[in-house]
Formats: C-alpha cells, sequence, structure tokens
C-alpha cells in the first residue's frame, strides 16, 4: 500500500508574532510495517533554522524558529508512505500469553525490550491510573484469558460504550469526564484504554498517525477531508507490541498511517512551541489528504 | 583589677572547654574525651581569644556578612547567612580518603549520566529498575542525546557528607543538577580570614583558589569549538533565576568572583541557531552557561510551558553544540533517590569496585525485600518520595506516632515505587560556639567536585552547617543551622606552596561592555529613585521644621508648603484636596507620605522601590554600596518606631539619617564606581530624576503670588534650605532674596549642583557617551533634541518676565509655569526615549497552544 499525505497547518494571529520557537511531531516514522520513503517540508514564513531528528521514542521531529514578525505561520508536509502488504491478516487473538501470565513476565522478566517496555507502565503527563479504570478495564480480563484477546475487547466495549462526539471534548478534558459522559474523540478513545490497561499493570503507547477514509459509494472524495487519528498499542512480554483502535473498532493495518508514538499525546504533539508579542485570539486550521497511490 | 582578670579567665577557660556529653562521635574528641590533633592547636588558639575575644569576633563575622549582603531565603524568609567562628578541621589523611571518594563518586554518576541519556545499558542489562528513572521527574526525554564537549557530562558535583557513630564518613545525598553553596563556602573562607587572620597564617590550611581556577578552565573548555574561530577566549554567562531565588546572593557573588555577568532568562535570545545576550551594544553571543536554573525550567519550548524564568529554545541549541550549558540539562535525574541504593552494583558491574565513599544504606519500596524491610523498621529510617527533587519531604519514622507510622506504611503499600528510605545516620558532633561557650553539635559537609582535563578537582574543605540543637536531626537553614568554614590541614610533606598551586588559568572574554539591558535598566532606576526619595525627604524634613518651628505661619505659606508635598511625591489626592480638616491637622497625612510604603510615591515606598532595583544588580554593586542599602534597608525599619512616638518628638531629625544615607550613596556613586555604562545608566537616572523634581518644587512654590511678601519669604526659605542652598544664598544675596536671585540660583548658576542648567549640561555629557544605535541616521535622537531644547530654553528664558505675573490670571507666574511645565514634559521624553533605545521590551514567552497539563 503506498500513500501520499498532505498536511497542512496553520496558525493566523490577529497581531503579529515576533519570534516563534517550535517543535514539530508531524512527519511519519518507520515502523516494523511502514517506511517513509520521502517527505518535503515546507514552513512560512521562512525558519531561520530548522533542525530535524529523532525524538527518544524515535520519532521524526523537527523545532524551528521564526525570527520575523507575523501573522500567519504555516507549515505544510508532504510525505509517502508505504505499508507493507503482510501487516495483519485475520490474526487469531485466542492464542498466546494470558493476561495473568503477561503481568507476570512484565514485571519479572529481565530481557531488555520488556525492561523498556516498562517505561510504558507509569503514570505520564496525561494518563492517569486509578481504580474507576481498572474496574472498567476488569470486564474484559476473564481468568486465563489471552492479552490480546482482552485487549480487543476492551477496544470493542469502548467502540460500543462511548459516543463519538467531536463538540464535547478539547486536549484537555480530563479522561474522568470522558469515562463519566462516555463521549470524546479518537484521542480520548487511546487514552482511556490505555489508563485502563496501565491501571491493571500494562505498558501501552499512544500511537498517533492517520486513517484512509473512503468517500461514500459513487462520491468523489473531498480534499482535505481527512483528519489526524490515534489509537493505541499493548506489550505483551515475548511477543511485542499490538495496535488497536478503540474509535474504529479493529486492529490498525494497511489502512493506518503511524506518525509517532510516546507515552500519551504530550509526547507526541503536532506542534507546540513558544511566541513573543502578538498573538492576541489565533485561528487554527488544519487540513490533511491521504491519497493511495497504489495497493 | 588583677583579681577581675582571673576570674574572667577561669569562667572563660570553663566554657571554652570542649566536652561532648552525647553518645554521638564527635569530630574533635578522641573515643575517651581527648582532643584529637587537628583541633588542639586551634582549640588552644580560642581559648587564648577568651569568651570575650571569640564574642567580638563573632559580632565582627555577622556585621561582615551583612555588609556584604551575604543573605539566604528559605520558606519566605530572608536572614543573614550564619556563620559559626568555629571551623570543622579535617586531617591531610582524613580528607585524602574524602576526596578520592569524592573523585570516584563523581565518575560513577558522569558515567550513569551519560548512560541514561544514551543507551541506557544500566536499564537494558537489568540494575536499575526502569521505574526508578523513568518516573522520575527529572529524567527529561527531551535531552536525550545532548551532548558536552570534553569527556565529562557531570561538570560540578556535591555531596552532602556526614560521619556516622562508627566514624565512617557516608553520603547522604548527591547534588547534580546545580549545586549550590561553592560561593557561600568561599564566603565563609574570606570573612574568616578577614576575622582570624593570625589563625590561618599559622594553620597551614590547604586554599580554595585552586578549585575556582579549575571551575573557569572547565568553563572554557567546555566552549563549543566551532563557536571560537577568530581566537576569541569564549563568552561564559551565570543563569540566575533572578534576585528572589533562596541562594541568589551566591549567584551574584560568583559572577564577580568569577568575572562572569549573571544574567536571567530574559536577557538571553536564541536567533539564528545560537544563544544571545541582550546588550546595550546589541546581541552577544554567549557560548556556556553555568545555571543555577532548575533544569525543567530552562526551556519553555520543550520542558516546562508555564516557566518564565528559561530561554525559549535553548535546549535546541544545546542539541546542535552551539552553546554548552553546565550542568548540561537532564542531570538532575542523579540526585532521584532510589538510584542510590543501585550505585554500588552499578559500580560493581561496571569498574568491578566497591565504592570508596558510600551512601546511606537506601531502600527502594519497589523492590519487595526492601517493602517489607522498610515497613517493618520504619522508625529507624528517613522516608522520603521516590519522585521528588529534594530531600526537603523527608519524613523521619522515629518522630512519628503509632497511628502515623501505620498510616504511612499503608500508603507505602499502595504506592510502593513512590518511596525511598535511607537508614538514619546520627551524624557526628562538632564543637560550636552557641551560648558563650562551645557545645557538641551535629553536623553535616557539603563537598564539591568539578570536572578538568584529567578527572575531578575537589575543593580542599566545603560547606559545613551545624543544626541550632544538640538533638535536632536535621540539619537546615530553616530550622536555626549555621554554617562552618572547613578547614583541610596541608598534608605534612608537602611544602605550602606546590601543594597551594594550581593550574594555570584559560582565557575567557573579560567581561566588557556587554551588559545586559536589564541590568542598566535597574541602574537608572536605583538613581531615579534615589533622587526622588532624597529630594521628598528633604522637603519633608523643611516642612516638619517649619510646621514646629517658633513662629507661626502664614496659613497661605503653610498651605503652599502642605501642597508642595503632594505635588513632589504625587501622593494624590493629599493637600490638594480642599479639605479643611486636612490641613488643621496635616500630621496624619504627612506620616503616612513617609511611612506607608504601601502607598505609591511615599518615602519609604520610593526607597523600598530603590533597594528592589538595587537587589536586582547586586553584583554591579560595591561592598560599601551594599552596606548603604542594608543601612537604608535598617533606617526605613527605624523610622516606624521613631515616629510612631507622634509628631511632638521633633521628626525633622528622625529623617536625618537617612538623608544621611542618601548622600553618602551620592557619594559613593561618584568616587568609587567606574565610569563604565552601568554608572551612566545610573546617573542619567538621577539627573533626569533630579531635573523633574527640582521643577515640580519650583511650580508648587514659586508659581503662586502669595498676598503676603511674608509667605513668600517662606517659600524661598523652604525652597533653598531643601535644594541646600540656603546657607550660599545668604551669604552672596545678603541684602536681595529677590525671586529673581532665587530663580537665578536654582535655574541657571553653573556653580550650584542642583541648578536646572548644571544638571542638563552634566546630562548632556552622559547621553553623548551612551553607545549610538543608529549611527547613520543624520538627525540627532530623541533623547538628545529633548536636551537640547531644554537648555536652550533655560539659556533664553527672561528671568526677569519670568518673575512677572503677566497674562489674564494674576495670581500665578504663567511664563515662570510655562517653562517648568516644559522642563517636565522634557524629561518624559528623555525617559521613555532611553527606555525604548535601551532598555528590553520583550514581553514573556506564551504558548503557542496552551498547555492544559500539569507537569510535576
Amino acid at each position: 500500500m503506498l500513500y501520499k499525505i498532505r498536511h497542512i497547518t496553520s496558525y493566523q494571529y490577529n497581531t503579529p508574532v515576533s519570534l516563534a520557537y517550535n517543535n514539530a511531531c508531524l512527519l511519519p516514522r518507520n515502523t516494523e510495517y511502514q517506511s517513509c520513503l520521502d517527505h518535503s517540508l515546507s514552513i512560512t514564513p521562512k525558519a531561520t533554522t530548522v533542525a530535524k531528528r529523532k525524538d527518544y521514542f524515535g520519532n521524526n521531529t523537527f523545532n524551528f524558529c521564526l525570527e520575523e514578525p507575523h501573522k500567519e505561520l504555516k507549515v505544510d508536509i508532504q510525505s509517502t508512505v508505504r505499508i507493507a502488504d503482510v501487516r495483519l491478516i485475520d490474526m487469531n487473538l485466542d492464542i498466546g500469553n494470558s493476561w495473568e501470565y503477561a503481568l507476570e513476565l512484565l514485571r519479572n522478566a529481565q530481557d531488555e525490550a520488556t525492561l523498556r517496555a516498562r517505561e510504558f507502565t507509569m503514570d505520564s503527563t496525561i494518563i492517569r491510573a486509578n481504580d474507576e479504570l481498572a474496574k472498567y478495564a476488569a470486564e474484559s480480563f476473564t481468568p486465563n484469558r489471552p492479552l490480546l484477546s482482552a485487549a480487543r475487547d476492551l477496544t470493542h466495549r469502548i467502540f460500543t460504550d462511548f459516543a463519538y462526539d467531536p463538540g464535547f471534548t478539547t486536549v484537555s478534558t480530563p479522561l474522568a469526564d470522558v469515562l463519566k459522559h462516555r463521549r470524546g474523540v479518537c484521542q480520548d478513545f487511546a487514552h482511556l484504554a490505555i489508563g485502563c490497561l496501565r491501571s491493571l499493570g500494562f505498558a501501552c503507547r499512544y500511537v498517533s498517525g492517520y486513517l484512509e477514509t473512503l468517500p461514500p459509494p459513487g462520491k468523489e472524495k473531498l480534499v482535505g477531508s481527512d483528519a489526524s487519528h490515534a489509537w493505541f498499542s499493548i506489550y505483551s512480554p515475548g511477543e511485542g507490541w499490538f495496535e488497536f483502535d478503540p474509535t474504529n473498532d479493529n486492529m490498525p493495518s494497511k489502512q493506518h498511517i503511524t506518525t509517532a508514538w510516546g507515552r500519551d499525546y504530550s509526547d507526541v504533539a503536532p506542534l507546540k512551541g513558544v511566541i513573543f508579542e502578538g498573538g492576541g485570539s489565533q485561528t487554527l486550521s488544519v487540513s490533511v489528504d491521504v491519497a493511495r497511490l497504489e495497493g | 583589677m588583677a583579681q577581675q582578670q582571673s576570674q574572667s579567665n577561669s569562667t572563660s577557660s570553663e566554657s571554652l572547654r570542649y566536652h561532648s556529653s552525647s553518645d554521638a562521635h564527635d569530630e574533635a574528641l578522641s573515643a575517651n574525651g581527648e582532643l584529637l590533633p587537628p583541633w588542639q592547636q586551634l582549640l588552644a588558639r580560642i581559648e587564648e581569644l577568651g569568651v570575650h575575644g571569640l564574642a567580638d569576633r563573632t559580632d565582627k563575622i555577622r556585621r561582615i556578612l551583612r555588609d556584604d549582603g551575604a543573605i539566604y531565603s528559605a520558606g519566605g524568609r530572608t536572614s543573614v547567612w550564619g556563620l559559626d567562628p568555629l571551623p570543622i578541621v579535617l586531617s591531610a589523611n582524613q580528607w585524602r580518603e574524602i576526596e578520592l571518594g569524592l573523585i570516584e563518586r563523581a565518575q560513577l554518576l558522569d558515567f550513569v549520566l551519560k548512560d541514561l541519556y544514551g543507551n541506557q545499558e544500566i536499564i537494558r542489562r537489568g540494575l536499575v529498575p526502569p521505574e526508578v528513572i523513568y518516573n522520575h521527574p527529572g529524567f527529561i526525554r527531551a535531552c536525550h542525546h545532548t551532548h558536552l564537549p570534553g569527556q565529562h557530562h557531570l561538570i560540578l558535583y556535591a555531596a552532602d557528607l556526614v560521619r556516622d557513630p562508627s566514624g565512617q564518613i557516608c553520603v547522604l545525598s548527591d547534588r547534580t543538577q546545580a549545586p549550590s553553596g561553592t560561593g557561600y563556602a568561599l564566603e565563609n573562607r574570606l570573612v574568616m580570614q578577614r576575622v582570624f587572620p593570625l589563625l590561618f597564617r599559622d594553620s597551614g590550611i590547604r586554599m580554595m583558589r585552586g578549585f575556582f581556577n579549575s571551575l573557569r578552565n572547565q568553563m572554557v573548555r567546555l566552549a563549543p569549538d566551532k563557536n571560537l574561530r577568530n581566537g576569541e577566549g569564549p563568552r561564559i554567562v551565570i543563569l540566575t533565576p533572578g534576585a528572589y531565588s533562596e541562594t541568589f546572593f551566591e549567584h551574584a557573588f560568583l559572577a564577580n568572583y568569577l568575572g562572569y555577568p549573571l544574567v536571567q532568562g530574559k536577557d538571553l535570545t536564541v536567533r539564528k541557531g545560537h544563544v544571545w545576550m541582550k546588550t546595550l551594544d546589541g546581541l552577544s553571543r554567549v557560548d556556556v552557561i553555568l545555571r543555577r536554573v532548575d533544569d525543567s525550567y530552562c526551556d519553555p519550548v520543550e520542558l516546562r510551558g508555564d516557566s518564565q524564568l528559561g530561554v525559549p529554545g535553548l535546549l535546541e541549541v544545546v542539541r546542535a553544540g552551539n552553546v554548552s550549558v553546565a550542568n548540561p540539562l537532564g542531570s538532575g535525574i542523579l540526585e532521584a533517590g532510589a538510584l542510590m541504593k543501585y550505585l554500588p552494583a552499578i559500580s560493581e558491574h561496571f569498574f568491578g569496585k566497591s565504592l570508596r565513599l558510600p551512601n546511606a544504606p537506601t531502600y527502594w519500596c519497589g523492590e519487595e525485600d526492601d517493602r517489607h524491610y522498610v515497613i517493618n523498621h520504619l522508625k529507624q529510617l528517613r522516608i522520603k518520595p521516590a519522585h521528588g527533587h529534594f530531600d526537603s519531604h523527608a519524613i523521619y519514622g522515629n518522630s512519628l506516632s503509632e497511628g502515623e507510622l501505620n498510616e504511612l506504611s499503608l500508603k507505602i503499600q499502595k504506592n510502593p515505587n513512590s518511596y525511598v528510605a535511607q537508614q538514619y545516620v546520627q551524624p557526628a558532633t562538632g564543637p560550636c560556639w552557641r551560648n558563650n561557650s562551645l557545645q557538641p553539635r551535629p553536623f553535616a559537609l557539603r563537598t564539591f567536585a568539578v570536572a578538568d582535563d584529567q578527572g575531578y578537582q575537589v575543593m580542599p574543605g566545603g560547606l559545613t552547617r551545624a543544626a541550632a540543637n544538640a538533638r535536632d536531626q536535621l540539619i537546615s537553614n530553616q530550622l536555626g543551622a549555621v554554617s562552618k568554614d572547613t578547614w583541610v590541614e596541608l598534608p605534612e610533606e608537602s611544602d605550602g606552596a606546590t601543594a597551594q598551586s594550581s593550574a594555570p588559568l584559560l582565557v575567557n572574554r573579560t567581561v566588557d561592555s556587554s551588559l545586559p539591558s536589564r541590568v542598566v535598566e535597574n541602574l537608572f532606576w536605583v538613581g531615579r529613585y534615589a533622587e526622588r526619595s532624597d529630594l521628598a525627604l528633604r522637603l519633608l524634613r523643611t516642612v516638619f521644621m517649619q510646621l514646629n518651628g517658633a513662629n507661626q505661619l502664614p496659613p497661605e505659606a503653610e498651605r503652599l508648603l502642605l501642597y508642595s508635598v503632594t505635588q513632589l511625591t504625587m501622593t494624590y489626592p493629599g493637600f490638594t484636596e480642599a479639605k479643611e480638616d486636612l490641613f488643621d491637622n496635616p500630621e496624619k497625612e504627612l506620616m503616612s507620605v513617609v511611612l506607608d510604603h504601601k502607598r505609591m510615591g511615599s518615602v519609604s515606598g520610593s526607597l523600598r522601590a530603590m533597594l528592589r532595583s538595587s537587589a536586582e544588580v547586586r553584583e554591579m554593586l560595591s561592598s560599601d554600596t551594599q552596606r548603604i542599602m542594608n543601612d537604608i534597608d535598617d533606617e526605613i525599619e527605624q523610622l516606624h518606631i521613631t515616629l510612631r512616638t507622634g509628631m511632638s518628638s521633633a521628626p525633622e531629625e528622625a529623617l536625618d539619617p537617612l538623608v544621611t544615607r542618601l548622600l553618602a550613596l551620592g557619594g559613593l556613586f561618584n568616587d568609587s564606581m567606574f565610569r563604565g555604562m552601568s554608572w551612566h545608566f545610573l546617573e542619567i537616572g538621577r539627573g533626569i530624576e533630579k531635573i523633574y523634581q527640582l521643577a515640580t518644587l519650583m511650580r508648587s512654590l514659586l508659581v503662586s503670588v502669595c498676598t503676603q511678601d511674608e509667605s513668600e519669604a517662606v517659600c524661598v526659605e523652604s525652597i533653598l534650605s531643601t535644594t541646600e542652598g540656603l546657607t550660599t544664598f545668604r551669604r552672596r544675596f545678603r541684602n536681595d532674596a529677590s525671586l529673581y536671585n532665587v530663580l537665578a540660583t536654582l535655574m541657571l548658576d553653573r556653580s550650584n549642583p542642583r541648578s536646572l542648567i548644571y544638571q542638563l549640561e552634566q546630562l548632556q555629557r552622559y547621553i553623548t557617551a551612551l553607545p549610538k544605535t543608529n549611527t547613520s541616521a543624520p538627525e540627532s535622537s530623541r533623547e538628545e533634541r529633548a536636551l537640547i531644547e531644554a537648555i536652550t530654553s533655560l539659556q533664553l528664558a527672561d528671568l526677569g518676565r519670568l518673575v512677572e505675573v503677566s497674562g489674564e490670571n494674576k495670581a500665578v507666574r504663567g511664563q515662570l509655569d510655562q517653562l517648568l511645565v516644559r522642563m517636565q514634559e522634557l524629561m518624559d521624553v528623555m525617559a521613555s526615549a532611553i527606555s525604548d533605545v535601551y532598555f528590553d521590551h520583550a514581553a514573556g514567552p506564551q504558548q503557542l497552544v496552551q498547555n492544559p497539563w500539569t507537569i510535576d
């Protein structure tokens, strides 16, 4: 599967901003199944420095600095990404580590991968484990059930129990509110699932990326109609990381394109930074296009 | 007489005889209570001094520390740094063990630091549980793969040591982020050398200079190679959170001692991939930052977004290798409490040796065995949060009730990863001077090491702190602990000279005209507030004198005088209101104008504003200036006490001490400040204020036409005595105190340093000396034009006509008023022009996306 992705972020300010320092996490990373073949990056106004690097989690990130007064910031990214055809063809989730055994391995195994994965069992900036989350999750974790089957079930339950409601939450809505009101967007559902699983002691990452959307039958696809997306990944010792998408009740495969992963959204926020002067009220607009080139 | 002498000697020797009653190990005494060799000479000399001698020296120490402005702030309280007259003495052999242990520990921690921000072998190999590191706020993922030039990342290291009851030295905590204390240790040494010069000469003590030279050299080595193309040395700065940080004294002190500019985050800016200091001459590139700001506060772009103390974009410049920060950002992770537990194993695993200087036994409750041990031995332990930065939240198990112990063990069981416990080590005691006798007090020693091209250099000695009470478990400044100088004896075999020599100094760029703009701005305001307070004080003194004088004042004159107080201090509405009872009983309002510091324009308000501005730039002020600032602070307090008794007791005299202090301050500005940019801005501030205030005073006292000659005489006398011109004026114009002559004296007399023309011409000299920001512009700058207009208008003034009453309003001298109003306007223009051109106006940074999360 070959995709061309265009992601444009722009900020409009009421009064000119004199200086801006930013950090962006917008370039797709490579994964076991995915390779980013090329990308182009254009920033207006012209940045005095742009520095690309891999961050702590191996994501492609870049910092840039704007030193001329500007009323608009525009970051335009185009990338070509290939997803391996072998990815996930009907996995059988009813075999593999039971969740109890997985938990025990996670606590005691001394292999590098498991030790490193323990970083994702802990509270992070946005996600704090608690009893309520554990309680919600527990229903899926019946005795001796394979970990992945339980995780799939939790994913399904979130999809069923929670309403997709873009108007309800913002990036700062606490998990407790999401749980209480049973609504949110992809980011909330990913955080919720992670919170549930970490409350039981499992290692989970937050994954940001895109989902290819198909137009209704017989209609043309609209430009800019796609959006960035988020889901989660869980670690099973000895078996690796497995991804689930509670917003769509599935396991990401060839239509999910990964940008970055971290402990939660705050590790992979698409654009953050500080501005000097001006700003005032600002308007953000984002446009995303995911176009299938082949496959 | 002889008898008295011998009596006092006997009490003296009794209270100066040192013995320890506690069961703890004592630093100065052997097991059977005899003085150990390094202490014998010291205590013999102390005994010679006698109780009174030692008490005198203690006073002297206190005085010097206060005059040096050596303060420490904690828990919202600022107090003068406390220094005990008795040092801790360590023999050369004792010290050698400590020194080797510290070097080894510094090297180990340096290894761990590089590993954690690199491959994380200590985690991959299972030597340290992931939770110990990954859960700690000091582990900053954004710092992954950042590098410093040279082989070390841990540049400055400090360890808190105590001697345990068995006599073994052990480490209580490691400080790796921005260790404080080197400056206080040095200040202690300098003060002790002044107070006990002979003792120093005879004792053979190792000096500290070598350590600071190593620090200087290391800062030079840290400069990125690529920054230094044209053979200049690097520019090194000290980054401080500002005048309100706990240890600001030390930041300023070190800046002066090391010769580095002291900057705050807002003095620096990131442009074109480098860090720059905003100076009068524009931006100057910075190569090395010695930081005293906690790492998470250093860059709001990638670290704590709510920080106003940092430099936005700093981390990316570090990453690019265009600036070096010491200690590097992220080094706070080495202070993680639980890490201590694993240091011995890491040392064994990678270096095949055990630590010469062990830490107190440490337990992390995330490990099952440790958890059981901790819960069963809470009473013998200090329990700390595993993920906090500081020890300040430590709980001493033996201070808890049964109920509290149960509560704590439940908390630990619920959240075991979050707790670390350390065996409580009862610190050894040492002799302290308390209540006029030598008493044993528990003490801890903070030691310091700095990286160099070979390994680490250790400061001989360090900062000792001794508890206030014999039974204190916690040695904390907040609980009244005092510091002590720490003496390390020279090794016997060495001759003093070689042991004391130190590496030659590498060259860094000297402090040039590139002062941060913030510094000159503060000096400008020191000048303005000093003059504002000065003239207000003088006027109030005059007014009090007139009101309390033997002769009844004409009511007209009294009203004008009171009116002038409100006008000069701008404490409206005050005496500008037509409230008769206010004029009948003016005392209350006058007291408020003097004392009410919350009231804008009040004398104590302006003085405090001056003190605040000067505190921001204390590194620029001489110690004499610092002392006068301290005195002014004390006098303001004193004023409250003196004046509370009411008006009866000659309030004008109560103001005298402050007038004198301000006079002394002016004298110091003139006589002992280098004529650099900082001085020019200070003087410009003073000049602008003097002119403005004199114009105000003349407007309020000389513009109104008095109906009685007697009233006019009072006004003239008052303005002349306020501006110190009365005596000269009387001598000169014995028979002619006409308004004409008064105006001539106040406006045009070049021999009167308070006259408008004198001050304006001075200002012109200072303004000319300022760096020109736009040299190509053909026209004069705004401030120059304002000055030329002011001087010209004075030169063109026709005094005869100014004195006249002309125009519609027969009650005022309209032309005089017009001229003075214009003078005030021009001073405002100057002040704002200078501010626009030379001061920094950048508003603080704001987040692009409001960060909704709180970060611990």
